[in-house]
């Protein structure tokens, strides 16, 4: 196992093809197995995009691209499909000029500007790309999609999370202009308010999470419940950064072009995934931090680095989830946690 | 442990509430209630990194956004620090450490909070179960000491009566840089009666200390024998702080 680890690791890239340095402990062997065939995957896909394209680049919402969505933007084809989907493209179409001048004018906000640059070195560290000494270094296209966004949408500013969000567009998009604009369909359009100042959304939908795991996962309900642990401490960062750090950013991204193109829902079908594979495994935990590293350990291994499988699993493992039901949960949680306080 | 609507001691002011389950050989989980009195069992128990403890308390560091939280966590827990690996906290977490406190194996488990204003209406809930609060500013950074009030006036506010406070300047290591003087430091904290520390999670300087004092002083309070004499945790700091190497020795 450890020699075929060796040469499984003399043989894979140190730093994944967006940048990220892989962890201390990656386990270079079974990633080995699992991309190969995930190749297979890649090149049919590929295959079948290139044909659509070749057709009409408009990706009209269908049937067909709903599909082909879910089994995976090739690479090539991910900023454009995100752009055109969420609606982002139109904006920036019809808004010309728009960031560049929101830019300007964000960069006179020193307060706005404090809170952005607080972050700066602190995201993505393990990526080359955003180190200080790269070059071109993605710290200063942050910055600003950061500063303009926060001008552009006041009530939100900038809330930490942002910043991992908006890093994963600019990788992605390898453009500010459209990650500016990605980033305004996602926080504007496509998730509730989990950035707000208040951040009713973030306590809404975990809330409407513990009420799914009651109806789907019972068991698991119910050790929550005996051990007093908050909905928030486990799963907070999975909905702030949407699985960054917290999945596979192969996983992640397989998560995301859903999510552009279905909605926030998507963000419950994998939360909801995860625990229920897991659910055997959870029920061991005997107390309260038990329960706290048991949530940490299923973001892990084999199961959501398979990103393929993962994939299709998040569409059958948890059942029926309609948007009326997201939609009647979030009204009644919102309704109590606002006469809460 | 965390609150919960069911708990119902918000007005108890004893200090000793400590939540903290032992865990229990064989105990069938789910027959953990909250104890309302000391973790203390006459049988050690085991914490989840699996090392034995007596007694458990929950400490909580705050302060604003970028003054080195979790630096300061992971240098006390690891004795590490790696310049430009930390990622903003988003949310909040926790790590757990056993001390060994005149011959007590003390358990900290110490919650890492988001800095960000709007992230406090979701960690204040848990200041209520804290036993001690260490409080952050960075002296490179005269904001986050100017905001030192408005953290005491929410940690009043949520927190037990008798938590435990503690004021820490981090980053002394930043000399150049430095813009509050140690001296603004002990007058704030004189002024709110809560012992203080200049700190430095890069080169570890009273990283170690501050959390000692803080689990000696816990100690002394849940299980204070009768002719020991009362621990000043005041008296406890000035006499084994160490200064920046600068002016103080």
């Amino acid at each position: 196992m450890d020699t075929n680890n060796d040469t499984a690791k003399d043989r894979i890239s140190r730093i994944d093809s967006y940048g990220f340095e892989r962890p201390d402990g990656f386990d270079y062997a079974s990633y080995e197995d699992f991309y190969s065939r995930y190749m297979t995957v890649l090149t049919r896909r590929a295959m079948k995009w290139s044909k659509m394209m070749q057709k009409s680049t408009a990706v009209e919402k269908g049937i067909k691209v709903k599909r082909y969505i879910r089994k995976g933007i090739p690479d090539e084809h991910r900023p454009h499909v995100w752009m055109m989907v969420s609606g982002a493209q139109a904006q920036m179409e019809t808004n010309p000029g728009y960031y560049h001048s929101v830019l300007l004018e964000g960069q006179k906000n020193t307060k706005l500007v404090d809170a952005v640059v607080t972050d700066l070195n602190r995201t993505f560290p393990d990526n080359v790309k955003f180190r200080k000494n790269a070059s071109p270094c993605l710290q200063l296209t942050l910055h600003n999609v950061l500063v303009a966004y926060g001008q552009h949408n006041k009530t939100v500013g900038y809330c930490q999370g942002m910043n991992f969000i908006t890093g994963i567009l600019i990788l992605v998009t390898k453009d500010e202009e459209k990650a500016f604009w990605l980033l305004d369909a996602l926080l504007g359009r496509i998730l509730p308010d989990y950035y707000s100042p208040e951040m009713m959304g973030l306590k809404t939908d975990q809330e409407v999470l513990g009420v799914l795991v009651k109806m789907k996962i019972p068991a698991v309900a119910e050790l929550i419940d005996r051990h007093d642990v908050m909905w928030t401490l486990l799963v907070s960062r999975w909905f702030i950064c949407l699985f960054i750090d917290v999945l596979p950013i192969e996983t992640v991204l397989r998560i995301w072009d859903c999510l552009f193109y279905e909605g926030s829902k998507i963000l419950f079908r994998v939360a909801l995934t995860l625990i229920k594979q897991y659910q055997a495994y959870i029920l061991e935990a005997k107390n309260f931090p038990d329960v706290c590293d048991k949530f940490k350990d299923i973001t892990k291994g084999k199961f959501v680095t398979e990103c393929h499988l993962f994939m299709q699993r998040i569409f059958t493992e948890p059942g029926n989830l309609s948007k009326s039901t997201i939609e009647r949960l979030r009204e009644q949680r919102r309704a109590q946690l606002l006469s809460q306080e | 442990m965390s609150r919960k609507k069911s708990q119902k001691s918000k007005g108890s002011s004893s200090p000793a509430a400590c939540s903290i389950p032992p865990a229990k050989e064989n105990g069938k989980a789910g027959t953990e209630t909250q104890s309302n009195g000391m973790a203390m069992s006459s049988r050690p128990s085991l914490s989840n990194s699996g090392e034995f403890y007596d007694i458990a308390f929950k400490v909580m560091l705050v302060g604003d956004s970028g003054v080195g939280k979790t630096c300061l966590l992971v240098r006390f827990k690891d004795g590490a620090f790696l310049a430009g690996s930390f990622i903003s906290t988003v949310g909040i977490d926790f790590r757990n450490k056993v001390l060994n406190v005149d011959g007590v194996k003390v358990k900290l488990q110490i919650w890492d909070t988001a800095g960000q204003e709007r992230f406090r209406s979701v960690t204040h809930a848990y200041y209520r179960d804290a036993h001690a609060l260490l409080l952050l500013y960075d002296i490179t950074n005269k904001t986050s000491f100017d905001n030192i009030q408005a953290w005491l006036t929410e940690i009043h506010e949520y927190a037990q009566k008798d938590v435990v406070i503690m004021l820490l300047g981090n980053k002394v290591d930043s000399t150049h840089e430095r813009v509050v003087k140690i001296e603004d430091g002990e007058r704030l904290a004189k002024e709110y009666g809560v012992p203080f520390m200049e700190t430095s999670a890069k080169s570890g300087l009273n990283v170690e200390l501050a959390f000692t004092a803080i689990a000696k002083e816990l100690k002394h309070r849940s299980m204070k024998l009768p002719n020991e004499p009362k621990f000043k945790l005041h008296d406890y700091v000035k006499k084994e702080v160490k200064g920046s190497g600068c002016c103080k020795s």
